[in-house]
Protein backbone atom coordinates (compact mmCIF):
# COMPACT_ATOMS: atom_id res chain seq x y z
CA UNK A 1 0.00 0.00 0.00
CA UNK A 2 1.46 3.65 -0.98
CA UNK A 3 0.46 7.10 -1.77
CA UNK A 4 2.82 8.88 -4.00
CA UNK A 5 2.01 12.21 -5.59
CA UNK A 6 4.33 12.81 -8.58
CA UNK A 7 5.01 16.66 -10.05
CA UNK A 8 1.69 17.46 -9.12
CA UNK A 9 -0.08 20.48 -10.29
CA UNK A 10 -3.34 22.09 -9.40
CA UNK A 11 -5.33 25.51 -10.51
CA UNK A 12 -8.76 26.35 -9.56
CA UNK A 13 -10.13 27.23 -12.99
CA UNK A 14 -11.74 30.63 -11.58
CA UNK A 15 -7.77 31.49 -10.29
CA UNK A 16 -4.64 32.21 -12.40
CA UNK A 17 -2.54 30.62 -9.22
CA UNK A 18 -1.60 27.43 -8.83
CA UNK A 19 -2.64 25.87 -5.26
CA UNK A 20 -0.53 22.89 -5.75
CA UNK A 21 2.80 23.28 -7.61
CA UNK A 22 5.25 20.28 -8.01
CA UNK A 23 4.07 18.56 -5.65
CA UNK A 24 5.74 15.14 -5.34
CA UNK A 25 5.80 12.54 -1.95
CA UNK A 26 5.81 8.97 -1.52
CA UNK A 27 4.01 7.90 2.02
CA UNK A 28 4.10 3.66 2.28
CA UNK A 29 2.24 1.42 3.97
CA UNK A 30 -0.90 1.68 6.48
CA UNK A 31 -0.55 4.30 9.31
CA UNK A 32 -1.53 7.51 10.92
CA UNK A 33 -0.23 10.38 8.66
CA UNK A 34 -0.94 13.77 8.30
CA UNK A 35 -0.84 16.64 6.32
CA UNK A 36 0.19 20.16 8.06
CA UNK A 37 0.28 23.69 7.08
CA UNK A 38 -0.92 26.88 7.01
CA UNK A 39 -4.39 28.22 5.82
CA UNK A 40 -4.82 28.29 1.93
CA UNK A 41 -1.59 25.99 1.24
CA UNK A 42 -3.75 23.62 -0.42
CA UNK A 43 -4.24 21.02 1.90
CA UNK A 44 -7.88 20.44 1.27
CA UNK A 45 -6.89 20.93 -2.30
CA UNK A 46 -4.57 17.71 -2.35
CA UNK A 47 -7.16 15.41 -0.31
CA UNK A 48 -10.01 16.27 -2.65
CA UNK A 49 -7.46 15.26 -5.68
CA UNK A 50 -6.26 12.11 -4.24
CA UNK A 51 -9.94 11.22 -3.61
CA UNK A 52 -10.58 11.71 -6.71
CA UNK A 53 -13.36 14.80 -6.41
CA UNK A 54 -11.58 16.99 -9.08
CA UNK A 55 -9.24 15.08 -12.15
CA UNK A 56 -8.42 18.96 -13.26
CA UNK A 57 -4.50 18.42 -12.21
CA UNK A 58 -0.76 17.28 -14.07
CA UNK A 59 0.97 14.80 -12.62
CA UNK A 60 0.57 11.90 -11.53
CA UNK A 61 -1.07 10.41 -8.07
CA UNK A 62 -0.40 6.82 -7.42
CA UNK A 63 -2.73 4.95 -4.93
CA UNK A 64 -1.38 1.62 -4.95
CA UNK A 65 -3.45 -1.11 -3.19
CA UNK A 66 -5.98 1.86 -2.44
CA UNK A 67 -8.98 0.62 -4.02
CA UNK A 68 -11.32 2.69 -2.03
CA UNK A 69 -10.49 6.10 -0.56
CA UNK A 70 -13.16 8.24 1.74
CA UNK A 71 -12.63 11.91 2.20
CA UNK A 72 -14.39 13.35 5.55
CA UNK A 73 -14.54 16.86 6.64
CA UNK A 74 -15.39 18.66 9.34
CA UNK A 75 -18.76 20.88 7.95
CA UNK A 76 -20.41 17.56 6.97
CA UNK A 77 -24.34 17.13 8.22
CA UNK A 78 -26.56 14.40 8.62
CA UNK A 79 -29.71 14.28 6.90
CA UNK A 80 -32.62 16.56 8.80
CA UNK A 81 -35.12 14.02 8.76
CA UNK A 82 -33.38 11.39 10.86
CA UNK A 83 -31.97 10.82 14.35
CA UNK A 84 -28.12 10.24 14.99
CA UNK A 85 -28.74 6.72 15.79
CA UNK A 86 -30.82 5.93 13.34
CA UNK A 87 -28.77 7.20 10.61
CA UNK A 88 -25.82 5.22 11.81
CA UNK A 89 -27.90 1.97 11.92
CA UNK A 90 -29.19 3.01 8.15
CA UNK A 91 -25.59 3.63 6.90
CA UNK A 92 -23.63 0.92 8.90
CA UNK A 93 -22.99 -2.16 6.35
CA UNK A 94 -23.93 -5.68 7.07
CA UNK A 95 -21.43 -7.48 10.18
CA UNK A 96 -19.91 -4.24 10.89
CA UNK A 97 -22.76 -3.56 13.75
CA UNK A 98 -20.53 -4.80 16.83
CA UNK A 99 -17.65 -2.06 15.71
CA UNK A 100 -20.57 0.28 15.59
CA UNK A 101 -21.03 0.08 19.19
CA UNK A 102 -17.88 -0.14 20.10
CA UNK A 103 -17.13 3.22 18.01
CA UNK A 104 -20.00 4.61 19.71
CA UNK A 105 -18.49 3.92 23.38
CA UNK A 106 -15.12 5.17 22.40
CA UNK A 107 -16.18 8.36 20.88
CA UNK A 108 -18.68 8.85 23.68
CA UNK A 109 -21.76 9.29 21.92
CA UNK A 110 -23.97 7.04 23.57
CA UNK A 111 -25.70 9.96 25.35
CA UNK A 112 -26.70 11.67 21.58
CA UNK A 113 -27.81 8.72 19.36
CA UNK A 114 -31.81 9.84 19.96
CA UNK A 115 -31.11 13.41 19.48
CA UNK A 116 -31.32 15.41 15.78
CA UNK A 117 -28.06 16.35 13.97
CA UNK A 118 -29.02 19.78 14.01
CA UNK A 119 -29.31 20.03 17.75
CA UNK A 120 -25.78 18.99 18.84
CA UNK A 121 -22.79 20.89 19.38
CA UNK A 122 -19.44 21.53 16.33
CA UNK A 123 -17.78 18.64 17.84
CA UNK A 124 -20.54 16.05 18.73
CA UNK A 125 -21.34 16.43 14.84
CA UNK A 126 -17.73 15.88 14.12
CA UNK A 127 -17.74 12.56 16.21
CA UNK A 128 -20.90 11.56 14.41
CA UNK A 129 -19.35 11.97 11.06
CA UNK A 130 -16.63 10.26 11.55
CA UNK A 131 -18.00 7.24 12.96
CA UNK A 132 -19.93 6.75 9.84
CA UNK A 133 -16.85 6.97 7.58
CA UNK A 134 -14.81 5.17 9.90
CA UNK A 135 -17.67 2.15 9.23
CA UNK A 136 -17.53 1.99 5.60
CA UNK A 137 -15.39 -0.75 3.77
CA UNK A 138 -12.04 1.83 3.20
CA UNK A 139 -8.14 1.32 2.40
CA UNK A 140 -7.79 5.22 2.57
CA UNK A 141 -9.97 7.81 4.75
CA UNK A 142 -8.85 11.50 4.47
CA UNK A 143 -9.67 13.36 7.93
CA UNK A 144 -9.86 16.92 7.46
CA UNK A 145 -9.96 18.38 10.45
CA UNK A 146 -12.56 15.94 11.16
CA UNK A 147 -11.49 16.02 15.12
CA UNK A 148 -12.01 19.82 15.28
CA UNK A 149 -14.28 21.44 18.30
CA UNK A 150 -13.70 17.86 19.62
CA UNK A 151 -11.64 18.73 23.09
CA UNK A 152 -7.92 17.74 23.63
CA UNK A 153 -8.47 14.41 25.75
CA UNK A 154 -11.43 12.96 23.76
CA UNK A 155 -9.75 13.40 20.74
CA UNK A 156 -6.07 11.80 22.22
CA UNK A 157 -8.53 8.67 22.80
CA UNK A 158 -10.33 8.66 19.63
CA UNK A 159 -6.75 8.58 17.30
CA UNK A 160 -5.37 6.73 19.40
CA UNK A 161 -8.15 4.15 19.21
CA UNK A 162 -8.39 4.71 15.30
CA UNK A 163 -5.23 3.49 14.96
CA UNK A 164 -5.26 0.56 16.93
CA UNK A 165 -8.13 -0.49 15.37
CA UNK A 166 -7.85 0.45 12.10
CA UNK A 167 -3.97 -1.06 11.60
CA UNK A 168 -4.36 -1.67 8.47
CA UNK A 169 -5.32 0.92 6.93
CA UNK A 170 -3.83 4.26 5.63
CA UNK A 171 -5.20 8.03 6.96
CA UNK A 172 -4.03 11.33 5.83
CA UNK A 173 -5.39 13.33 8.77
CA UNK A 174 -5.47 17.04 7.71
CA UNK A 175 -4.72 19.11 11.08
CA UNK A 176 -3.45 22.43 12.46
CA UNK A 177 -2.78 21.07 15.94
CA UNK A 178 0.80 20.61 16.13
CA UNK A 179 1.03 18.83 19.55
CA UNK A 180 -1.11 15.88 17.85
CA UNK A 181 0.30 15.45 14.30
CA UNK A 182 3.53 15.51 15.88
CA UNK A 183 2.73 12.81 18.38
CA UNK A 184 0.19 10.23 16.86
CA UNK A 185 1.03 10.60 13.50
CA UNK A 186 3.59 8.16 11.45
CA UNK A 187 4.29 10.93 8.62
CA UNK A 188 3.66 14.59 8.06
CA UNK A 189 3.54 15.76 4.96
CA UNK A 190 4.28 19.46 5.73
CA UNK A 191 3.47 22.62 3.30
CA UNK A 192 5.52 25.39 3.56
CA UNK A 193 4.06 29.37 3.29
CA UNK A 194 2.37 30.02 0.16
CA UNK A 195 4.52 33.21 0.19
CA UNK A 196 7.77 31.50 1.48
CA UNK A 197 10.23 29.38 -1.26
CA UNK A 198 10.01 26.45 0.88
CA UNK A 199 8.09 23.92 -0.43
CA UNK A 200 6.48 20.58 0.65
CA UNK A 201 8.68 17.95 2.85
CA UNK A 202 7.63 14.57 5.12
CA UNK A 203 8.73 14.67 8.17
CA UNK A 204 8.66 11.86 11.04
CA UNK A 205 6.16 12.11 13.46
CA UNK A 206 6.33 10.16 17.17
CA UNK A 207 3.71 7.81 15.98
CA UNK A 208 2.58 6.94 19.81
CA UNK A 209 0.53 4.28 20.58
CA UNK A 210 -1.73 2.93 23.21
CA UNK A 211 -0.41 2.97 26.16
CA UNK A 212 2.59 5.41 25.24
CA UNK A 213 5.09 6.87 27.72
CA UNK A 214 5.75 10.92 26.21
CA UNK A 215 9.53 11.69 25.50
CA UNK A 216 9.44 15.48 25.79
CA UNK A 217 12.29 15.68 24.22
CA UNK A 218 12.27 13.83 20.60
CA UNK A 219 8.30 15.55 20.52
CA UNK A 220 9.67 19.30 20.97
CA UNK A 221 12.20 18.36 18.31
CA UNK A 222 9.22 17.05 15.96
CA UNK A 223 7.62 19.82 16.70
CA UNK A 224 10.68 22.25 16.00
CA UNK A 225 11.20 20.16 12.40
CA UNK A 226 7.94 20.82 11.79
CA UNK A 227 7.77 24.95 12.80
CA UNK A 228 10.99 25.18 10.30
CA UNK A 229 9.77 23.29 7.36
CA UNK A 230 6.44 25.41 7.22
CA UNK B 1 -51.71 30.97 9.75
CA UNK B 2 -55.07 30.14 8.45
CA UNK B 3 -56.80 32.76 10.25
CA UNK B 4 -54.12 35.49 9.21
CA UNK B 5 -54.66 34.84 5.62
CA UNK B 6 -57.95 36.08 6.00
CA UNK B 7 -57.31 38.36 8.32
CA UNK B 8 -55.21 39.89 5.99
CA UNK B 9 -57.75 39.08 2.81
CA UNK B 10 -60.24 40.86 4.32
CA UNK B 11 -58.50 44.10 5.31
CA UNK B 12 -57.59 44.68 1.78
CA UNK B 13 -60.79 44.20 0.83
CA UNK B 14 -62.32 46.35 3.57
CA UNK B 15 -59.87 48.84 2.34
CA UNK B 16 -60.57 48.49 -1.28
CA UNK B 17 -64.43 48.53 -0.93
CA UNK B 18 -64.29 51.48 1.90
CA UNK B 19 -61.95 53.49 -0.78
CA UNK B 20 -64.87 53.13 -3.87
CA UNK B 21 -67.53 54.08 -1.70
CA UNK B 22 -65.59 57.24 -0.71
CA UNK B 23 -64.99 57.58 -4.61
CA UNK B 24 -68.64 57.36 -4.88
CA UNK B 25 -69.26 59.91 -1.98
CA UNK B 26 -66.30 62.19 -2.79
CA UNK B 27 -67.59 62.58 -6.61
CA UNK B 28 -71.60 61.78 -6.28
CA UNK B 29 -71.24 58.73 -8.45
CA UNK B 30 -74.43 57.04 -9.31
CA UNK B 31 -75.58 53.09 -7.97
CA UNK B 32 -75.09 52.63 -11.71
CA UNK B 33 -71.15 53.41 -11.56
CA UNK B 34 -70.16 52.64 -7.67
CA UNK B 35 -73.22 51.07 -6.11
CA UNK B 36 -74.08 51.79 -2.86
CA UNK B 37 -73.87 49.71 0.28
CA UNK B 38 -77.08 48.96 0.79
CA UNK B 39 -77.11 47.80 -2.85
CA UNK B 40 -74.19 45.29 -2.17
CA UNK B 41 -75.77 43.60 0.70
CA UNK B 42 -78.76 43.17 -1.03
CA UNK B 43 -76.91 41.61 -4.16
CA UNK B 44 -74.81 39.90 -1.73
CA UNK B 45 -77.88 38.08 -0.63
CA UNK B 46 -79.24 37.81 -4.06
CA UNK B 47 -76.93 36.14 -5.65
CA UNK B 48 -74.80 34.64 -3.05
CA UNK B 49 -75.77 31.17 -3.54
CA UNK B 50 -74.90 31.00 -7.05
CA UNK B 51 -71.70 32.96 -6.54
CA UNK B 52 -70.32 30.58 -4.01
CA UNK B 53 -71.03 26.95 -6.38
CA UNK B 54 -69.84 28.85 -9.39
CA UNK B 55 -66.64 29.82 -6.91
CA UNK B 56 -66.70 25.88 -5.71
CA UNK B 57 -66.59 25.23 -8.95
CA UNK B 58 -63.61 27.39 -10.13
CA UNK B 59 -61.88 26.26 -7.14
CA UNK B 60 -62.02 22.66 -7.73
CA UNK B 61 -60.69 23.53 -11.68
CA UNK B 62 -57.84 25.59 -9.53
CA UNK B 63 -57.04 22.34 -7.11
CA UNK B 64 -56.63 19.81 -9.61
CA UNK B 65 -54.76 22.02 -12.08
CA UNK B 66 -52.66 22.86 -9.34
CA UNK B 67 -51.76 18.92 -8.94
CA UNK B 68 -51.21 18.78 -12.36
CA UNK B 69 -49.11 21.41 -12.55
CA UNK B 70 -47.22 19.96 -9.32
CA UNK B 71 -46.75 16.59 -10.19
CA UNK B 72 -45.66 17.59 -13.61
CA UNK B 73 -42.67 20.21 -12.01
CA UNK B 74 -41.94 18.07 -9.95
CA UNK B 75 -41.23 15.50 -12.37
CA UNK B 76 -39.80 17.63 -15.07
CA UNK B 77 -37.49 19.46 -12.36
CA UNK B 78 -36.23 16.14 -10.80
CA UNK B 79 -35.11 14.53 -14.45
CA UNK B 80 -34.05 18.49 -14.86
CA UNK B 81 -31.63 19.00 -12.09
CA UNK B 82 -28.69 16.85 -13.34
CA UNK B 83 -25.87 18.64 -15.46
CA UNK B 84 -26.36 16.59 -18.18
CA UNK B 85 -27.08 17.67 -21.54
CA UNK B 86 -30.57 16.16 -21.03
CA UNK B 87 -30.58 18.14 -17.75
CA UNK B 88 -29.49 21.39 -19.42
CA UNK B 89 -31.97 21.09 -22.29
CA UNK B 90 -34.72 20.86 -20.10
CA UNK B 91 -33.88 23.93 -18.05
CA UNK B 92 -33.31 26.23 -20.78
CA UNK B 93 -36.71 24.68 -22.72
CA UNK B 94 -38.40 25.92 -19.34
CA UNK B 95 -36.36 29.17 -19.06
CA UNK B 96 -37.38 30.28 -22.67
CA UNK B 97 -40.72 28.86 -22.64
CA UNK B 98 -42.00 30.70 -19.78
CA UNK B 99 -41.29 33.68 -21.04
CA UNK B 100 -44.07 33.37 -23.40
CA UNK B 101 -47.33 34.42 -22.03
CA UNK B 102 -49.33 31.06 -21.97
CA UNK B 103 -52.84 33.13 -21.37
CA UNK B 104 -52.18 33.83 -25.38
CA UNK B 105 -52.09 30.58 -25.85
CA UNK B 106 -55.52 30.48 -23.91
CA UNK B 107 -57.54 31.03 -27.48
CA UNK B 108 -55.92 27.96 -29.68
CA UNK B 109 -57.04 25.83 -26.61
CA UNK B 110 -60.43 26.63 -26.65
CA UNK B 111 -60.87 26.20 -30.39
CA UNK B 112 -59.24 22.97 -30.11
CA UNK B 113 -60.81 21.55 -27.02
CA UNK B 114 -64.33 23.79 -26.94
CA UNK B 115 -65.07 25.68 -23.68
CA UNK B 116 -65.24 22.46 -21.49
CA UNK B 117 -63.75 21.89 -18.25
CA UNK B 118 -60.43 20.16 -19.91
CA UNK B 119 -59.97 23.78 -21.38
CA UNK B 120 -59.98 25.53 -18.02
CA UNK B 121 -57.83 22.82 -16.73
CA UNK B 122 -55.39 22.57 -18.92
CA UNK B 123 -55.15 26.43 -18.48
CA UNK B 124 -55.22 26.73 -14.98
CA UNK B 125 -51.98 24.14 -14.92
CA UNK B 126 -50.00 25.95 -17.74
CA UNK B 127 -50.04 29.49 -15.76
CA UNK B 128 -49.26 28.20 -12.57
CA UNK B 129 -46.94 25.52 -13.99
CA UNK B 130 -43.90 27.20 -15.20
CA UNK B 131 -43.38 29.29 -11.93
CA UNK B 132 -43.44 26.39 -10.25
CA UNK B 133 -41.37 24.57 -12.69
CA UNK B 134 -38.32 27.14 -12.47
CA UNK B 135 -38.36 27.04 -8.75
CA UNK B 136 -38.74 22.85 -8.24
CA UNK B 137 -35.73 23.09 -11.03
CA UNK B 138 -33.59 25.91 -8.69
CA UNK B 139 -34.02 23.25 -5.67
CA UNK B 140 -33.54 20.16 -7.54
CA UNK B 141 -30.12 21.18 -9.25
CA UNK B 142 -28.35 22.94 -6.47
CA UNK B 143 -26.60 19.82 -4.73
CA UNK B 144 -26.56 20.56 -0.83
CA UNK B 145 -22.99 19.49 -0.77
CA UNK B 146 -22.20 19.01 3.14
CA UNK B 147 -24.96 16.46 3.83
CA UNK B 148 -24.73 14.99 -0.05
CA UNK B 149 -21.09 14.38 -0.01
CA UNK B 150 -21.06 11.07 2.04
CA UNK B 151 -23.83 9.73 0.02
CA UNK B 152 -21.74 10.17 -3.08
CA UNK B 153 -17.93 9.31 -1.93
CA UNK B 154 -19.62 6.05 -0.23
CA UNK B 155 -21.26 5.40 -3.55
CA UNK B 156 -24.66 5.14 -1.35
CA UNK B 157 -26.00 7.86 -3.34
CA UNK B 158 -29.19 7.14 -5.67
CA UNK B 159 -31.54 9.58 -7.27
CA UNK B 160 -34.82 8.84 -5.06
CA UNK B 161 -32.19 9.88 -1.93
CA UNK B 162 -31.09 13.26 -3.77
CA UNK B 163 -34.43 14.32 -4.47
CA UNK B 164 -35.32 13.46 -0.73
CA UNK B 165 -32.29 15.58 0.53
CA UNK B 166 -33.18 18.29 -1.66
CA UNK B 167 -36.32 18.74 -0.81
CA UNK B 168 -36.09 18.29 2.76
CA UNK B 169 -33.21 20.80 2.87
CA UNK B 170 -35.91 23.47 0.69
CA UNK B 171 -38.87 22.48 1.97
CA UNK B 172 -40.23 25.87 3.29
CA UNK B 173 -39.42 26.99 -0.10
CA UNK B 174 -41.44 24.66 -1.67
CA UNK B 175 -44.08 25.23 0.83
CA UNK B 176 -44.12 28.93 -0.15
CA UNK B 177 -44.05 27.92 -3.75
CA UNK B 178 -46.67 26.09 -4.02
CA UNK B 179 -48.70 27.95 -1.84
CA UNK B 180 -47.89 30.81 -4.16
CA UNK B 181 -48.67 29.10 -6.86
CA UNK B 182 -52.26 28.26 -5.99
CA UNK B 183 -53.28 32.13 -6.59
CA UNK B 184 -51.55 31.76 -10.07
CA UNK B 185 -54.01 28.19 -10.72
CA UNK B 186 -56.60 30.15 -9.88
CA UNK B 187 -56.15 33.27 -11.96
CA UNK B 188 -55.54 30.80 -14.96
CA UNK B 189 -58.60 29.28 -14.46
CA UNK B 190 -60.47 32.68 -14.14
CA UNK B 191 -58.99 33.98 -17.02
CA UNK B 192 -60.20 31.07 -18.88
CA UNK B 193 -63.37 31.14 -17.75
CA UNK B 194 -63.57 34.86 -18.43
CA UNK B 195 -62.63 34.40 -22.23
CA UNK B 196 -64.41 31.25 -23.26
CA UNK B 197 -65.84 28.92 -20.65
CA UNK B 198 -69.50 28.41 -19.99
CA UNK B 199 -69.06 27.52 -15.99
CA UNK B 200 -67.23 28.75 -12.98
CA UNK B 201 -67.09 32.58 -10.96
CA UNK B 202 -64.77 33.86 -14.17
CA UNK B 203 -68.09 33.37 -16.08
CA UNK B 204 -70.58 34.98 -13.78
CA UNK B 205 -67.59 37.66 -13.41
CA UNK B 206 -68.51 37.64 -17.78
CA UNK B 207 -72.26 38.17 -17.04
CA UNK B 208 -72.14 40.61 -14.75
CA UNK B 209 -69.49 42.83 -16.84
CA UNK B 210 -71.85 42.40 -19.93
CA UNK B 211 -74.94 43.76 -17.51
CA UNK B 212 -72.24 46.61 -15.65
CA UNK B 213 -73.05 45.41 -12.45
CA UNK B 214 -70.17 46.28 -10.13
CA UNK B 215 -72.11 44.87 -6.84
CA UNK B 216 -72.12 41.24 -8.41
CA UNK B 217 -68.41 41.68 -9.60
CA UNK B 218 -67.58 42.86 -5.55
CA UNK B 219 -69.18 39.77 -4.55
CA UNK B 220 -67.65 37.53 -6.91
CA UNK B 221 -64.06 39.04 -5.95
CA UNK B 222 -64.88 38.94 -2.45
CA UNK B 223 -65.51 35.07 -2.87
CA UNK B 224 -62.43 34.38 -4.95
CA UNK B 225 -60.52 36.05 -2.36
CA UNK B 226 -62.25 34.32 0.96
CA UNK B 227 -61.75 30.94 -0.58
CA UNK B 228 -58.26 31.21 -2.61
CA UNK B 229 -57.10 32.83 1.45
CA UNK B 230 -58.56 29.23 2.63
CA UNK B 231 -56.58 27.65 0.57
CA UNK B 232 -53.93 29.40 0.42
CA UNK B 233 -53.79 29.37 4.28
CA UNK B 234 -54.36 25.33 4.51
CA UNK B 235 -51.27 24.72 2.11
CA UNK B 236 -49.40 26.54 4.50
CA UNK B 237 -50.53 24.88 7.36
CA UNK B 238 -49.96 21.18 5.57
CA UNK B 239 -46.54 22.56 4.60
CA UNK B 240 -45.42 23.22 7.99
CA UNK B 241 -47.16 20.14 9.66
CA UNK B 242 -45.30 18.04 7.12
CA UNK B 243 -41.86 19.52 7.74
CA UNK B 244 -42.42 18.96 11.81
CA UNK B 245 -43.68 15.67 11.11
CA UNK B 246 -41.22 14.60 8.90
CA UNK B 247 -37.76 16.51 11.53
CA UNK B 248 -39.35 15.63 14.97
CA UNK B 249 -40.77 12.63 14.36
CA UNK B 250 -37.95 10.62 12.74
CA UNK B 251 -35.48 13.15 14.78
CA UNK B 252 -36.88 12.45 17.97
CA UNK B 253 -36.94 8.48 17.67
CA UNK B 254 -33.98 6.27 16.27
CA UNK B 255 -36.79 3.84 14.89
Amino acid sequence: MHLECKNLNFTYPENDVPVIQNLSFLIKNPGFNAVFGPSGVGKTSLAKLIAKMDTHFTGTIVTQDMDIILYSYNQERLPGWSGTGSHLDKVTPEGKHPLKDQLIDIFELKPILRSRFSKLSMGQQNRINLVRYLLQDFDLLIMDESLANVDEKLRETIILSIKDLFADKMFLYISHNLMEVSSFCREILVFGKPSGNKTCSIIQGRDYIKGYAPDKQSLDRTMLEIMNAV
Amino acid sequence: MLFRRIYQFLIVYSIGLISLLLIKTALSLSDYVIPGFGLILETFQEVFDTYFLDAMNTMSVTVLGQCVSIALAFGVGIAGRRSSWMGSFIKVTAYNIQAYPIVALAPIIFILLGDGFISRLLIASMICYFPLLLSVLGIMATPVEDIEHFYIITGRMRWQLEVKIRAFENLSKLTTVISGSATLAMAGTIVAEFIAANAGIGYSIRVALYQSDLAKILIALFLIGIIISIYQGCLETLGEQIKTRWSVSKGGNPR
